[in-house]
């Protein structure tokens, strides 16, 4: 499947930012079952290009001199394979994704969670059956969580979004021993309104890892690209900044996918 | 005439062997301290406290009123070491922390210690400062813990053995030197009189490490400080004033361009190596903790290019961690191929159920410590703890094994201090400070001998209310 | 050198020449206040709080203008960011944050400064006598400053301690000149009394001069009596005179360009061309002008000085 992307961030500040750093992951990364056609990422200044300790492709943006806004814009093109197999793509030990992190320290109730699917802990068919439990529990719900809840938080509210989904289960696998990470991409739908930005767990068992899109109940990312892994949302989100003044920040977020067909333009 | 309390009779003393005879090496010092009055010594100790606070030698306390600024108790008898007994000592740091420098590259690399099943790969990868970033990152020199601290006790016997390695931000080395210069200032005639190693240089020697430590040619070295309200302040500013480079803060660096720079008078100017004082999780909010503002946003993404060194190595904290202590013997045969000169105080790992089933029966004898702890917070000291601390400690052992190791309650070697009735033996340890720049292991004869305070107890920590006094390595007299 | 230094030292030396200047201001007003023909003191007291633009805040927490209120609002005054004690003990802090940076001698005073600011606090202003307190707080200023001279080396550390300290000065004269000078105006017409306003006139001018410490200047100057013009040309163009505009300016077009490399270049323009005003001025075009608008004008000049060279050598995000 081919896929356009178009995904714009606009963050405006009320007052002046003096000085502004951003880690940027939005750039996919090749592999067996994504391969990128062309991409671009637009920025307000060059940006130095490195990667990260998980591997994703990482741009580095200093803003020194006073700015009251900061506009990317991320456009490409890729093809999806319907290979549903992952790349080992990085040297890092799997059994590092055993650790908790600040968003998936597990609580009472989600050692509760994670132990009611224990019996037959690592099979394929306990891991689904935690998929669906989280999503029954917390069916998918905009606006009563933010980016800053925390699994144990999220799982609470008994609601969420892919985010809150993905720590949940992540938090659970990680609390039965089990490898898993944070994914953070971008899906596509034929509803065109539907939200393109997207995040979704991988399990490490069999000596690969393996897709959970929780949100989705699917296991199958034939619709999902990449941009970024890590052990939870802060390793992986698309953007993330430090900056001095600027007041009250305010973000305009849009990520656009389309099916771009051998018949279309 | 100078009334003198006798040591303990099971324990190690430092001037006095167990009939009371002075050792050798304290012989001369012995002769003179008996001809000095307790009014004499009082004097010189008043002295001292105003030669430290005119320096500014104060100490920050946690949990005290902002700002409050408070002496460390500074004693005016010396630790001697004779140089013999160095040399061997000397020798066992710096093997040790030879290894654990390889042990640290080779985790962050091949991870052959693994391979070869000397330690499980998941006292690696399950501990918290094992840092997944440094994996594959190549250091210049591959040096992690270019500044090394060694904490060294001696038990009953006399025997040395290895308390704790400390590779991230070790503390301390200035008071190793300001006791030493309040010492000559005070006690001239004592200096004259044999001949005690320098230790005084080294604030160059740290300099030159940290130098060596860059490939670039004439690199800007910085000192970083979490800044003028932390314990160890004192010291940062003074180290850097002695090196002659900036102490800086995390707001004062910024990272532009694939490099780290610092706001200057005369615009940005390049920082090459940062001998940082902060720990890792505060060193970049985008990377680490994001709710810190004391590290330098983007500075990972510098550091993992090699465009810039971090002294200490983030990462190097799964070196001296305590739950990897007890496998650095191991470490020392499998990557020098030699026997370790110094031993290890014999550990119990509670996350072995054996050990644990061992600890919990014999808590009351035994020193049990958080692994991740410092400072001499959160650990058991059996022998001292009353009924009711041993049973909540238990409980929270049951809860966390993992989280706690256990060792036996060693009495530590006393040594002599000054006291208002005269001269009374006190518990002590040793921390050496030892350089590493990949072209040699150094460390100037001496480092930083802690006592506590009050008698009997073994607590040495500056934060909880230890002392300390001069350490002097003296040539054997020749006999 | 790093900018936070740069900020540290010149914000040390600033708030030091800060507390001096209000004991100054304070010991003139205090005295005028208890001069026979003042018909009330409280008026004196305005000054001072009009002077350092610290009305509203007085105000807030007073019900009216007392001496012995205002006195205690600017020395020992924990609640005014501005106070004497809240001046030193910043100073102090930025002292301590440079410890590296300054001599031991300068160290020391400035922190013995401050441990014998926390005594006096302890015994209160009326036990240590105001006029001695306003004396103390000169000679620990004078103190300081000579350490500083005396010790430093010539080197961008002391370059910077000695913007602080004129900029601080000339935005302090033009302050108090201009007040005082509004106060004269003020009376003249409101009180409407010829006969004392001579006396009053020759008092306050007269003060005004001690205040600035340049009372034998003038006597040494000017043969004629003490008067408005002639005191607004000493304290404006007076090139003799240390607390003068002139003399500040001079000074800080001195230092700016001897700071290491090329930036500043803003701040340098700034200070040149404000100092050329001062050298070729002379009082006729002040007095065309207008002396309060000469002055707001200075002071908006100075001020956009001090804040180019916060942007240009001194910020730190």
């Amino acid at each position: 499947m081919k896929l356009s992307i178009r995904h714009s961030t606009e963050y405006r500040y009320s007052e002046q930012v003096l000085h502004s750093t951003q880690y940027l992951r939005l750039t996919p990364r090749p592999s067996a079952r994504q391969r990128i056609l062309h991409w671009h990422l637009d920025m307000p200044e060059p940006a130095s290009e490195a990667s990260d300790g998980f591997g994703n492709i990482l741009h580095v943006l200093t803003l020194d001199q006073p700015h009251e806004a900061i506009h990317l814009t991320a456009t490409g093109e890729v093809e999806i394979e319907g290979e549903d197999r992952e790349d080992d793509d990085t040297r890092i030990s799997p059994l590092v994704y055993c650790r908790y992190s600040p968003f998936t320290r597990p609580d009472s109730l989600l050692h509760e969670l994670a132990r009611s699917h224990q019996r037959a802990a690592g099979t394929l068919t306990n891991l689904e059956g935690l998929s669906e439990t989280i999503l029954s529990r917390m069916p998918f719900t905009p606006g009563v969580t933010d980016v800053s809840s925390t699994a144990a938080e999220a799982y609470r509210l008994r609601k969420g979004v892919c985010q809150d989904h993905t720590h949940v289960f992540l938090s659970c696998c990680r609390a039965l021993g089990i490898p898993a990470r944070y994914v953070s991409g971008y899906l596509y739908s034929d509803d065109s309104e539907h939200v393109a930005s997207h995040a979704w767990a991988e399990v490490w068992f069999d000596e690969r890892w393996h897709t959970f899109d929780v949100t989705n109940q699917t296991r199958r990312p034939r619709r999902h690209l990449k941009l970024a892994v890590g052990f939870d949302y802060l390793d992986a989100c698309p953007v993330r900044g430090v900056r001095y003044g600027g007041g009250v920040e305010s973000l305009r977020a849009a990520a656009l996918v389309r099916q771009t067909g051998a018949g279309d333009q | 005439m100078q009334s003198i309390t006798p040591p303990a009779v099971s324990g190690f003393d430092e001037m006095f062997a167990r009939e009371g005879a002075v050792r050798p090496h304290y012989s001369s010092y012995h002769g003179w301290l008996l001809g000095q009055s307790n009014e004499l010594l009082h004097r010189k100790r008043q002295e001292a406290e105003l030669l430290f606070h005119r320096v500014g030698i104060t100490f920050n306390v946690y949990g005290e009123e902002s700002g409050a600024e408070r002496l460390i108790p500074f004693d005016v008898v010396p630790r001697i070491i004779p140089e013999q007994e160095w040399r061997h000592l000397e020798q066992g740091t710096a093997q040790r922390v030879r290894a654990l420098n390889q042990f640290l590259d080779d985790i962050y690399h091949g991870q052959e210690i693994i391979r070869a099943g000397r330690i499980p790969a998941d006292q690696i990868y399950g501990n918290a400062h094992y840092q997944p970033c440094m994996q594959d990152v190549d250091l210049p020199n591959q040096v992690y813990s270019h500044v090394s601290g060694v904490d060294l006790i001696r038990d009953g016997e006399g025997t040395w053995y290895v308390l704790e390695d400390n590779l991230r931000t070790p503390s301390g080395v200035s008071y190793m030197i300001e006791n030493r210069r309040v010492m000559m200032r005070l006690f001239p005639e004592l200096f004259a009189g044999q001949s005690v190693a320098p230790v005084e240089h080294y604030p160059s020697l740290l300099l030159d490490t940290l130098q060596h430590s860059s490939a670039v040619a004439y690199p800007t070295v910085v000192l970083l400080t979490p800044g003028r309200f932390n314990s160890a302040y004192f010291e940062h500013a003074f180290l850097a004033q002695q090196m002659g480079i900036e102490l800086v803060e995390g707001a004062d660096l910024f990272v532009k361009d694939g490099f780290v720079y610092m706001r200057t008078t005369a615009g940005p100017q390049r920082v090459d190596v940062i001998y940082r004082r902060i720990d890792d999780d505060f060193l970049d909010p985008l990377a680490f903790n994001p709710d810190s503002m004391l590290g330098v946003p983007g500075l990972l993404s510098v550091y993992r290019q090699g465009k810039v060194v971090l002294a200490n190595a983030i990462g190097s904290g799964v070196g001296d961690d305590k739950s990897i202590y007890p496998y650095v013997p191991e470490m020392i045969r499998f990557y020098l191929g030699e026997e370790p000169i110094l031993e290890n105080v014999p550990t119990r790992l509670c996350r072995r159920p054996e050990d644990l089933q061992y600890v919990l029966e014999h808590l009351p004898e035994l020193v049990v410590k958080e692994v991740h702890g410092a400072g001499g917070y959160g650990m058991l000291v059996g022998p001292a703890a009353s009924r009711e601390e041993i049973d909540s400690f238990r409980q929270r052992l049951r809860a966390r094994p993992d989280n706690y190791i256990a060792q036996p309650t060693l009495s530590l070697s006393t040594c002599p201090i000054f006291v208002e009735q005269g001269i009374a033996p006190r518990h002590i340890d040793l921390r050496p400070f030892v350089l590493s720049d990949g072209r040699a292991t150094r460390m100037v004869p001496g480092g930083l001998t802690r006592v506590a305070m009050n008698a009997g107890s073994l607590v040495v920590n500056s934060s909880q209310g230890g002392g300390t006094k001069d350490t002097w390595v003296v040539e054997a007299p020749s006999c | 050198m790093l900018s936070r230094t740069a900020s540290d030292l010149y914000w040390l030396s600033r708030l030091v020449e800060r507390a001096e200047n209000t004991a100054r201001m304070l010991d003139v007003a205090w005295n005028l206040s208890m001069m026979p023909f003042v018909a009330n003191p409280r008026d004196e007291m305005m000054a001072p709080l009009m002077i350092s633009g610290t009305h509203e805040l007085y105000m807030s927490r007073h019900d009216d203008v007392q001496v012995r209120e205002v006195l205690h609002f600017f020395t020992l005054d924990q609640d005014n960011p501005g106070s004497i004690f809240n001046c030193l003990r910043l100073a102090r802090e930025n002292g301590h944050a440079v410890r590296g940076k300054i001599t031991a001698e300068m160290w020391e005073s400035i922190n013995s400064t401050w441990l014998e600011l926390k005594e006096i606090r302890r015994g209160g202003l009326d036990q240590y006598g105001a006029s001695a307190f306003f004396d103390w707080v000169k000679k620990r200023s004078h103190l300081f400053r000579g350490a500083t001279y005396g010790t430093i080396m010539r080197n961008d550390a002391f370059r910077f301690l000695r913007i602080g300290t004129f900029i601080e000065r000339a935005d302090n004269t033009a302050r108090i000149l201009d007040v005082k000078y509004q106060i004269g105006t003020l009376y003249g017409s409101h009180h409407g009394v010829p006969s004392g306003g001579d006396a009053m006139d020759f008092y306050r001018w007269h003060a005004l001069l001690h205040s600035v410490g340049a009372y034998e200047s003038y006597r040494e100057l000017y043969s004629e009596a003490i008067n408005a013009d002639r005191v607004a040309e000493l304290l404006v163009l007076g090139a003799e005179v240390p607390r003068s505009l002139r003399s500040c300016m001079q000074m800080l077009c001195e230092l700016l360009p001897a700071i290491e490399g090329q930036t500043g270049q803003t701040a340098k323009r700034l200070a040149a061309v404000q100092f050329a005003r001062l050298q070729y001025g002379d009082l006729e075009h002040v007095l065309d002008t207008g002396l309060h608008d000469y002055l707001t004008d200075f002071l908006r000049r100075i001020n956009e000085l001090a804040d180019t060279i916060r942007e240009e050598y001194l910020e730190v995000v």
